[in-house]
Protein backbone atom coordinates (compact mmCIF):
# COMPACT_ATOMS: atom_id res chain seq x y z
CA UNK A 1 0.00 0.00 0.00
CA UNK A 2 2.78 2.45 0.88
CA UNK A 3 4.28 2.20 -2.60
CA UNK A 4 1.08 3.34 -4.23
CA UNK A 5 2.18 6.98 -4.54
CA UNK A 6 5.59 6.10 -5.98
CA UNK A 7 4.06 3.73 -8.48
CA UNK A 8 1.45 6.29 -9.52
CA UNK A 9 3.99 9.05 -9.93
CA UNK A 10 6.46 6.95 -11.94
CA UNK A 11 3.78 5.59 -14.27
CA UNK A 12 2.42 9.04 -14.78
CA UNK A 13 5.89 10.17 -15.84
CA UNK A 14 6.25 7.20 -18.18
CA UNK A 15 2.88 7.90 -19.76
CA UNK A 16 3.72 11.56 -20.31
CA UNK A 17 7.02 10.58 -21.91
CA UNK A 18 9.07 12.23 -19.15
CA UNK A 19 10.95 9.01 -18.51
CA UNK A 20 11.87 6.20 -20.85
CA UNK A 21 11.49 2.75 -19.38
CA UNK A 22 12.58 0.74 -22.41
CA UNK A 23 16.18 0.11 -21.23
CA UNK A 24 14.86 -1.37 -17.98
CA UNK A 25 12.18 -3.56 -19.52
CA UNK A 26 12.04 -6.97 -17.84
CA UNK A 27 14.16 -5.92 -14.85
CA UNK A 28 13.31 -6.12 -11.17
CA UNK A 29 15.12 -3.68 -8.92
CA UNK A 30 15.06 -3.68 -5.15
CA UNK A 31 15.59 -0.25 -3.73
CA UNK A 32 15.92 0.47 -0.03
CA UNK A 33 16.83 3.42 2.13
CA UNK A 34 18.98 2.39 5.09
CA UNK A 35 17.91 5.16 7.45
CA UNK A 36 14.22 5.23 6.56
CA UNK A 37 11.69 2.42 6.33
CA UNK A 38 11.50 2.53 2.56
CA UNK A 39 12.03 -0.81 0.85
CA UNK A 40 10.49 -1.21 -2.54
CA UNK A 41 10.81 -3.50 -5.52
CA UNK A 42 10.34 -1.97 -8.94
CA UNK A 43 9.16 -4.43 -11.55
CA UNK A 44 9.63 -2.87 -14.98
CA UNK A 45 7.48 -4.62 -17.54
CA UNK A 46 4.97 -4.04 -20.33
CA UNK A 47 6.05 -0.40 -20.53
CA UNK A 48 5.14 0.40 -16.94
CA UNK A 49 6.42 0.02 -13.40
CA UNK A 50 4.88 -1.97 -10.59
CA UNK A 51 6.11 -1.06 -7.14
CA UNK A 52 5.65 -3.93 -4.67
CA UNK A 53 6.94 -4.53 -1.18
CA UNK A 54 7.95 -8.16 -1.45
CA UNK A 55 8.54 -9.97 -4.69
CA UNK A 56 9.58 -13.19 -3.02
CA UNK A 57 11.68 -13.49 -6.16
CA UNK A 58 15.16 -12.78 -7.40
CA UNK A 59 15.81 -9.15 -8.28
CA UNK A 60 18.35 -8.12 -10.91
CA UNK A 61 19.94 -5.66 -8.55
CA UNK A 62 19.61 -4.58 -4.92
CA UNK A 63 20.37 -0.94 -4.21
CA UNK A 64 20.67 0.27 -0.65
CA UNK A 65 21.58 3.80 0.42
CA UNK A 66 20.90 6.62 2.85
CA UNK A 67 18.18 9.18 2.15
CA UNK A 68 20.74 11.97 1.83
CA UNK A 69 22.68 10.01 -0.77
CA UNK A 70 19.44 9.33 -2.61
CA UNK A 71 18.81 13.04 -2.97
CA UNK A 72 22.40 13.63 -4.04
CA UNK A 73 21.92 11.02 -6.75
CA UNK A 74 18.65 12.54 -7.77
CA UNK A 75 20.37 15.91 -8.12
CA UNK A 76 22.90 14.46 -10.54
CA UNK A 77 25.76 13.13 -8.38
CA UNK A 78 27.73 10.41 -10.14
CA UNK A 79 26.79 6.83 -9.27
CA UNK A 80 30.32 5.53 -9.79
CA UNK A 81 31.73 8.12 -7.38
CA UNK A 82 29.17 7.28 -4.73
CA UNK A 83 29.81 3.56 -5.22
CA UNK A 84 33.55 4.15 -4.87
CA UNK A 85 32.96 6.06 -1.64
CA UNK A 86 30.83 3.12 -0.38
CA UNK A 87 27.85 5.40 0.03
CA UNK A 88 25.72 3.02 -2.00
CA UNK A 89 25.64 -0.73 -1.64
CA UNK A 90 24.59 -2.71 -4.67
CA UNK A 91 24.28 -6.44 -5.20
CA UNK A 92 23.75 -7.76 -8.68
CA UNK A 93 23.81 -6.11 -12.02
CA UNK A 94 25.44 -2.66 -11.65
CA UNK A 95 24.48 -1.79 -15.22
CA UNK A 96 20.81 -2.06 -14.25
CA UNK A 97 21.48 0.17 -11.24
CA UNK A 98 23.09 2.71 -13.56
CA UNK A 99 20.06 2.59 -15.86
CA UNK A 100 17.74 3.23 -12.92
CA UNK A 101 19.84 6.16 -11.77
CA UNK A 102 19.94 7.54 -15.33
CA UNK A 103 16.17 7.30 -15.44
CA UNK A 104 15.70 9.07 -12.10
CA UNK A 105 18.19 11.77 -13.04
CA UNK A 106 16.43 12.39 -16.33
CA UNK A 107 13.32 13.40 -14.42
CA UNK A 108 13.99 17.08 -14.70
CA UNK A 109 10.54 18.25 -13.78
CA UNK A 110 8.51 19.26 -10.77
CA UNK A 111 6.46 16.18 -9.96
CA UNK A 112 3.91 18.07 -7.95
CA UNK A 113 3.47 20.69 -10.63
CA UNK A 114 2.88 18.07 -13.32
CA UNK A 115 0.48 16.07 -11.21
CA UNK A 116 -1.53 19.06 -10.09
CA UNK A 117 -2.20 19.88 -13.75
CA UNK A 118 -3.84 16.50 -14.04
CA UNK A 119 -6.94 17.91 -12.37
CA UNK A 120 -9.36 15.68 -14.24
CA UNK A 121 -8.35 12.76 -12.11
CA UNK A 122 -8.91 13.01 -8.38
CA UNK A 123 -6.44 10.23 -7.68
CA UNK A 124 -3.60 11.98 -9.47
CA UNK A 125 -4.54 15.10 -7.58
CA UNK A 126 -4.29 13.18 -4.32
CA UNK A 127 -0.97 11.72 -5.37
CA UNK A 128 0.28 15.21 -6.15
CA UNK A 129 -0.40 16.16 -2.55
CA UNK A 130 1.22 12.99 -1.29
CA UNK A 131 4.27 13.60 -3.46
CA UNK A 132 4.54 17.07 -1.95
CA UNK A 133 4.28 15.63 1.55
CA UNK A 134 6.81 12.99 0.62
CA UNK A 135 9.32 15.60 -0.50
CA UNK A 136 8.81 17.83 2.54
CA UNK A 137 8.95 15.01 5.03
CA UNK A 138 12.02 13.41 3.55
CA UNK A 139 13.76 16.77 3.53
CA UNK A 140 12.88 17.11 7.21
CA UNK A 141 14.41 13.65 7.67
CA UNK A 142 11.38 12.07 9.27
CA UNK A 143 9.27 9.23 7.97
CA UNK A 144 8.15 9.25 4.32
CA UNK A 145 6.03 6.14 4.72
CA UNK A 146 3.82 7.89 7.27
CA UNK A 147 3.40 10.80 4.90
CA UNK A 148 2.27 8.47 2.17
CA UNK A 149 -0.03 6.62 4.53
CA UNK A 150 -1.57 9.87 5.73
CA UNK A 151 -2.10 11.02 2.20
CA UNK A 152 -3.62 7.74 1.22
CA UNK A 153 -5.97 7.59 4.19
CA UNK A 154 -7.20 11.05 3.31
CA UNK A 155 -7.66 9.92 -0.24
CA UNK A 156 -9.59 6.86 0.90
CA UNK A 157 -11.94 8.41 3.40
CA UNK A 158 -12.64 11.91 2.10
CA UNK A 159 -16.01 11.78 0.35
CA UNK A 160 -14.85 13.74 -2.71
CA UNK A 161 -16.90 13.59 -5.87
CA UNK A 162 -14.87 12.02 -8.62
CA UNK A 163 -15.62 12.68 -12.24
CA UNK A 164 -15.28 8.94 -12.75
CA UNK A 165 -18.68 8.51 -11.22
CA UNK A 166 -20.51 11.49 -12.55
CA UNK A 167 -23.25 10.77 -15.02
CA UNK A 168 -21.35 12.49 -17.76
CA UNK A 169 -18.82 11.26 -20.21
CA UNK A 170 -16.25 13.63 -21.63
CA UNK B 1 -12.88 -31.46 -8.99
CA UNK B 2 -14.97 -32.51 -5.94
CA UNK B 3 -18.60 -33.44 -6.47
CA UNK B 4 -19.82 -30.95 -3.91
CA UNK B 5 -19.02 -27.34 -3.25
CA UNK B 6 -20.40 -24.55 -1.11
CA UNK B 7 -23.17 -22.19 -1.99
CA UNK B 8 -23.05 -19.78 0.90
CA UNK B 9 -23.10 -22.06 3.97
CA UNK B 10 -24.86 -24.88 2.12
CA UNK B 11 -23.14 -27.81 0.43
CA UNK B 12 -24.44 -28.30 -3.07
CA UNK B 13 -23.53 -30.45 -6.07
CA UNK B 14 -20.68 -28.73 -7.94
CA UNK B 15 -22.59 -28.87 -11.19
CA UNK B 16 -25.53 -26.99 -9.60
CA UNK B 17 -23.66 -24.02 -8.13
CA UNK B 18 -23.53 -21.99 -11.32
CA UNK B 19 -27.32 -22.16 -11.73
CA UNK B 20 -27.90 -21.22 -8.11
CA UNK B 21 -25.58 -18.21 -8.45
CA UNK B 22 -27.36 -17.27 -11.65
CA UNK B 23 -30.66 -17.33 -9.74
CA UNK B 24 -29.26 -14.89 -7.17
CA UNK B 25 -28.07 -12.38 -9.75
CA UNK B 26 -31.18 -12.74 -11.94
CA UNK B 27 -33.09 -11.77 -8.86
CA UNK B 28 -30.93 -8.82 -7.70
CA UNK B 29 -29.98 -7.38 -11.13
CA UNK B 30 -32.50 -4.55 -11.37
CA UNK B 31 -31.80 -3.27 -7.83
CA UNK B 32 -28.09 -4.11 -7.83
CA UNK B 33 -26.64 -0.59 -7.97
CA UNK B 34 -29.01 0.83 -5.38
CA UNK B 35 -28.34 -2.05 -3.00
CA UNK B 36 -24.60 -1.72 -3.50
CA UNK B 37 -24.69 1.92 -2.44
CA UNK B 38 -26.98 1.28 0.51
CA UNK B 39 -25.23 -1.82 1.85
CA UNK B 40 -21.68 -0.45 1.58
CA UNK B 41 -22.63 3.14 2.54
CA UNK B 42 -21.14 4.09 -0.84
CA UNK B 43 -17.73 2.65 0.10
CA UNK B 44 -17.71 0.34 -2.93
CA UNK B 45 -17.06 3.44 -5.04
CA UNK B 46 -13.88 4.20 -3.08
CA UNK B 47 -12.71 0.59 -3.27
CA UNK B 48 -13.27 0.61 -7.01
CA UNK B 49 -11.53 3.93 -7.42
CA UNK B 50 -8.51 2.56 -5.61
CA UNK B 51 -8.61 -0.50 -7.87
CA UNK B 52 -8.61 1.64 -11.00
CA UNK B 53 -5.79 3.81 -9.70
CA UNK B 54 -3.75 0.71 -8.85
CA UNK B 55 -4.27 -0.86 -12.25
CA UNK B 56 -1.58 1.20 -14.03
CA UNK B 57 -3.80 0.92 -17.09
CA UNK B 58 -2.90 3.45 -19.75
CA UNK B 59 -3.85 4.74 -23.17
CA UNK B 60 -4.11 2.01 -25.77
CA UNK B 61 -4.41 -0.89 -23.30
CA UNK B 62 -6.71 -3.88 -23.69
CA UNK B 63 -8.74 -4.53 -20.55
CA UNK B 64 -11.19 -7.28 -19.67
CA UNK B 65 -13.54 -6.83 -16.71
CA UNK B 66 -14.91 -10.21 -15.62
CA UNK B 67 -18.12 -10.50 -13.57
CA UNK B 68 -18.44 -6.85 -14.44
CA UNK B 69 -22.16 -6.58 -13.67
CA UNK B 70 -23.41 -3.04 -14.04
CA UNK B 71 -20.07 -1.82 -15.36
CA UNK B 72 -18.53 0.54 -12.78
CA UNK B 73 -15.00 -0.63 -13.53
CA UNK B 74 -15.53 -0.86 -17.29
CA UNK B 75 -16.67 2.78 -17.38
CA UNK B 76 -13.55 3.93 -15.56
CA UNK B 77 -11.25 1.74 -17.66
CA UNK B 78 -12.83 3.05 -20.84
CA UNK B 79 -11.81 6.55 -19.84
CA UNK B 80 -8.24 5.42 -19.12
CA UNK B 81 -7.56 3.47 -22.32
CA UNK B 82 -8.87 6.16 -24.67
CA UNK B 83 -9.89 5.69 -28.27
CA UNK B 84 -6.91 3.51 -29.11
CA UNK B 85 -7.63 1.06 -26.29
CA UNK B 86 -10.22 -1.66 -25.88
CA UNK B 87 -12.45 -2.54 -22.92
CA UNK B 88 -14.67 -5.60 -22.62
CA UNK B 89 -17.37 -5.83 -19.97
CA UNK B 90 -18.20 -9.47 -19.34
CA UNK B 91 -20.49 -11.40 -17.03
CA UNK B 92 -21.99 -14.87 -16.90
CA UNK B 93 -25.41 -13.46 -16.24
CA UNK B 94 -27.48 -11.97 -19.08
CA UNK B 95 -29.64 -9.91 -16.72
CA UNK B 96 -26.60 -8.29 -15.06
CA UNK B 97 -24.98 -7.68 -18.44
CA UNK B 98 -28.24 -6.11 -19.62
CA UNK B 99 -28.17 -3.76 -16.62
CA UNK B 100 -24.55 -2.97 -17.47
CA UNK B 101 -25.43 -2.10 -21.03
CA UNK B 102 -28.29 0.15 -19.84
CA UNK B 103 -26.04 1.84 -17.32
CA UNK B 104 -23.33 2.61 -19.89
CA UNK B 105 -25.84 3.98 -22.38
CA UNK B 106 -27.42 6.15 -19.66
CA UNK B 107 -23.99 7.51 -18.78
CA UNK B 108 -23.12 8.14 -22.42
CA UNK B 109 -20.24 5.68 -22.38
CA UNK B 110 -19.68 4.03 -25.76
CA UNK B 111 -17.01 1.85 -27.28
CA UNK B 112 -17.19 -0.91 -24.64
CA UNK B 113 -17.89 -4.45 -25.87
CA UNK B 114 -20.16 -6.81 -23.96
CA UNK B 115 -19.47 -10.54 -23.72
CA UNK B 116 -21.45 -13.13 -21.78
CA UNK B 117 -18.96 -15.62 -20.40
CA UNK B 118 -18.01 -17.85 -17.54
CA UNK B 119 -14.75 -16.84 -15.80
CA UNK B 120 -13.66 -20.49 -15.95
CA UNK B 121 -13.68 -20.59 -19.76
CA UNK B 122 -12.41 -17.39 -21.33
CA UNK B 123 -12.94 -17.26 -25.10
CA UNK B 124 -9.77 -15.27 -25.87
CA UNK B 125 -6.36 -16.08 -27.30
CA UNK B 126 -3.30 -16.41 -25.07
CA UNK B 127 -1.44 -13.16 -24.19
CA UNK B 128 -4.24 -10.80 -25.22
CA UNK B 129 -4.91 -8.37 -22.33
CA UNK B 130 -2.83 -5.80 -20.44
CA UNK B 131 -5.20 -5.97 -17.50
CA UNK B 132 -7.98 -8.29 -16.31
CA UNK B 133 -10.16 -7.29 -13.38
CA UNK B 134 -12.78 -9.12 -11.35
CA UNK B 135 -14.59 -7.17 -8.64
CA UNK B 136 -16.82 -8.92 -6.11
CA UNK B 137 -17.14 -11.76 -8.60
CA UNK B 138 -14.52 -14.40 -7.77
CA UNK B 139 -16.32 -15.68 -4.68
CA UNK B 140 -19.26 -16.70 -6.88
CA UNK B 141 -17.12 -18.71 -9.30
CA UNK B 142 -17.34 -22.47 -8.79
CA UNK B 143 -13.74 -23.35 -9.65
CA UNK B 144 -11.63 -20.34 -8.71
CA UNK B 145 -8.31 -22.03 -9.54
CA UNK B 146 -9.48 -22.72 -13.05
CA UNK B 147 -10.63 -19.11 -13.47
CA UNK B 148 -7.26 -17.80 -12.23
CA UNK B 149 -5.39 -20.10 -14.63
CA UNK B 150 -7.56 -18.88 -17.50
CA UNK B 151 -6.92 -15.25 -16.59
CA UNK B 152 -3.18 -15.94 -16.45
CA UNK B 153 -3.35 -17.50 -19.92
CA UNK B 154 -5.06 -14.52 -21.59
CA UNK B 155 -2.90 -11.84 -19.94
CA UNK B 156 0.13 -10.57 -21.84
CA UNK B 157 3.51 -11.02 -20.16
CA UNK B 158 3.70 -8.07 -17.77
CA UNK B 159 -0.10 -7.97 -17.67
CA UNK B 160 -1.87 -7.30 -14.42
CA UNK B 161 -4.69 -9.14 -12.65
CA UNK B 162 -6.84 -7.22 -10.17
CA UNK B 163 -9.14 -9.02 -7.77
CA UNK B 164 -11.29 -6.81 -5.58
CA UNK B 165 -13.20 -8.95 -3.12
CA UNK B 166 -14.51 -9.11 0.41
CA UNK B 167 -11.90 -10.52 2.73
CA UNK B 168 -11.00 -11.02 6.39
CA UNK B 169 -10.56 -8.30 8.96
CA UNK B 170 -8.14 -8.72 11.89
CA UNK B 171 -10.02 -6.33 14.09
CA UNK B 172 -12.22 -8.06 16.69
CA UNK B 173 -14.47 -5.03 16.88
CA UNK B 174 -14.94 -4.82 13.11
CA UNK B 175 -15.51 -8.58 12.95
CA UNK B 176 -18.36 -8.40 15.49
CA UNK B 177 -19.95 -5.37 13.88
CA UNK B 178 -19.59 -6.86 10.43
CA UNK B 179 -21.08 -10.23 11.45
CA UNK B 180 -24.07 -8.54 12.98
CA UNK B 181 -24.45 -6.26 10.00
CA UNK B 182 -24.15 -8.93 7.31
CA UNK B 183 -26.32 -11.60 8.91
CA UNK B 184 -29.01 -9.33 10.31
CA UNK B 185 -29.05 -5.95 8.60
CA UNK B 186 -28.09 -7.02 5.06
CA UNK B 187 -30.80 -9.65 4.54
CA UNK B 188 -33.37 -7.36 6.19
CA UNK B 189 -32.45 -4.50 3.85
CA UNK B 190 -32.53 -6.96 0.94
CA UNK B 191 -36.05 -7.88 1.98
CA UNK B 192 -37.12 -4.28 2.39
CA UNK B 193 -35.60 -2.71 -0.72
CA UNK B 194 -35.30 -5.56 -3.20
CA UNK B 195 -37.96 -7.88 -1.77
CA UNK B 196 -35.33 -10.63 -1.70
CA UNK B 197 -33.98 -11.79 1.65
CA UNK B 198 -32.46 -15.10 0.50
CA UNK B 199 -30.15 -13.59 -2.12
CA UNK B 200 -28.66 -11.19 0.41
CA UNK B 201 -28.34 -13.99 2.94
CA UNK B 202 -26.35 -15.90 0.28
CA UNK B 203 -24.16 -12.87 -0.43
CA UNK B 204 -23.32 -12.56 3.28
CA UNK B 205 -22.57 -16.27 3.57
CA UNK B 206 -20.47 -16.37 0.40
CA UNK B 207 -18.24 -13.63 1.82
CA UNK B 208 -17.45 -15.83 4.84
CA UNK B 209 -16.60 -18.79 2.63
CA UNK B 210 -14.21 -16.81 0.45
CA UNK B 211 -10.47 -17.42 1.04
CA UNK B 212 -8.63 -14.90 3.22
CA UNK B 213 -5.92 -12.55 1.90
CA UNK B 214 -2.95 -14.92 2.25
CA UNK B 215 -4.81 -17.94 0.87
CA UNK B 216 -5.96 -16.01 -2.18
CA UNK B 217 -2.45 -14.64 -2.71
CA UNK B 218 -1.11 -18.21 -2.80
CA UNK B 219 -3.86 -19.24 -5.21
CA UNK B 220 -2.83 -16.41 -7.54
CA UNK B 221 0.83 -17.47 -7.36
CA UNK B 222 -0.14 -21.12 -7.90
CA UNK B 223 -2.01 -20.09 -11.04
CA UNK B 224 1.35 -19.07 -12.49
CA UNK B 225 1.62 -15.36 -11.65
CA UNK B 226 5.18 -14.26 -10.91
CA UNK B 227 4.16 -11.69 -8.32
CA UNK B 228 1.15 -11.12 -6.16
CA UNK B 229 0.54 -8.46 -3.56
CA UNK B 230 -2.61 -7.57 -1.69
CA UNK B 231 -3.81 -4.38 -0.08
CA UNK B 232 -6.39 -4.65 2.67
CA UNK B 233 -8.94 -1.85 2.50
CA UNK B 234 -11.35 -0.66 5.17
CA UNK B 235 -9.65 -2.72 7.86
CA UNK B 236 -9.58 -5.86 5.70
CA UNK B 237 -13.30 -6.01 5.01
CA UNK B 238 -12.20 -5.80 1.40
CA UNK B 239 -8.87 -6.64 -0.23
CA UNK B 240 -7.35 -5.83 -3.58
CA UNK B 241 -5.03 -8.54 -4.91
CA UNK B 242 -2.74 -7.57 -7.70
CA UNK B 243 -0.99 -10.31 -9.66
CA UNK B 244 1.60 -9.75 -12.37
CA UNK B 245 2.31 -12.26 -15.11
CA UNK B 246 6.01 -12.44 -15.88
C1 LIG C 1 -21.56 -8.91 -6.85
S1 LIG C 1 -21.61 -8.80 -8.58
C2 LIG C 1 -20.29 -7.72 -8.96
C3 LIG C 1 -20.56 -6.78 -10.10
C4 LIG C 1 -19.50 -5.73 -10.37
N1 LIG C 1 -18.21 -6.31 -10.68
C5 LIG C 1 -19.37 -4.78 -9.21
O1 LIG C 1 -18.32 -4.82 -8.56
O2 LIG C 1 -20.27 -4.03 -8.94
C6 LIG C 1 -21.00 -10.38 -9.02
C7 LIG C 1 -21.13 -10.71 -10.51
O3 LIG C 1 -20.43 -11.94 -10.77
C8 LIG C 1 -21.10 -12.58 -11.83
N2 LIG C 1 -20.64 -13.99 -11.88
C9 LIG C 1 -20.93 -14.98 -11.01
N3 LIG C 1 -20.32 -16.12 -11.38
C10 LIG C 1 -19.62 -15.84 -12.52
C11 LIG C 1 -18.78 -16.60 -13.37
N4 LIG C 1 -18.55 -17.91 -13.14
N5 LIG C 1 -18.22 -16.00 -14.45
C12 LIG C 1 -18.47 -14.69 -14.70
N6 LIG C 1 -19.26 -13.91 -13.93
C13 LIG C 1 -19.83 -14.48 -12.84
C14 LIG C 1 -22.55 -12.37 -11.45
O4 LIG C 1 -23.43 -12.62 -12.52
C15 LIG C 1 -22.56 -10.95 -10.97
O5 LIG C 1 -22.88 -10.04 -11.99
Amino acid sequence: MQHFALEQALNYLIQTGAINLKPLDGKTIRFSLKDLPLDVNFICTNDRIFAVSDTGQHSDVNISLNAGVFFALFKGEDLTDLLRQDKIVTHGDVKTAQLLVDMLQSVDIDLEEVLSQYTDDIVAHGVGKIAKNFKQVVQNSSNPIDAIKDGLSKLMITPVVSKLYKNKHH
Amino acid sequence: MDNTTHFGFKDVATKDKQNLVRGVFDSVASKYDLMNDVLSFGAHRLWKRYTIASSNVKTGDKVLDIAGGTGDLAIAFRKKVGESGHVILSDINAAMLGEGRKNLINKGVFGVDFVQLNAQFLPFADNTFDCVSIAFGLRNVTDKDQALAEIHRILKPGGCLLILEFSKTDSEFLKKFYDFYSFNVMPALGDLIADDKESYQYLAESIRKHPDQETLKNMVLDAGFGFCEYHSLSGGIVALHKGIKV
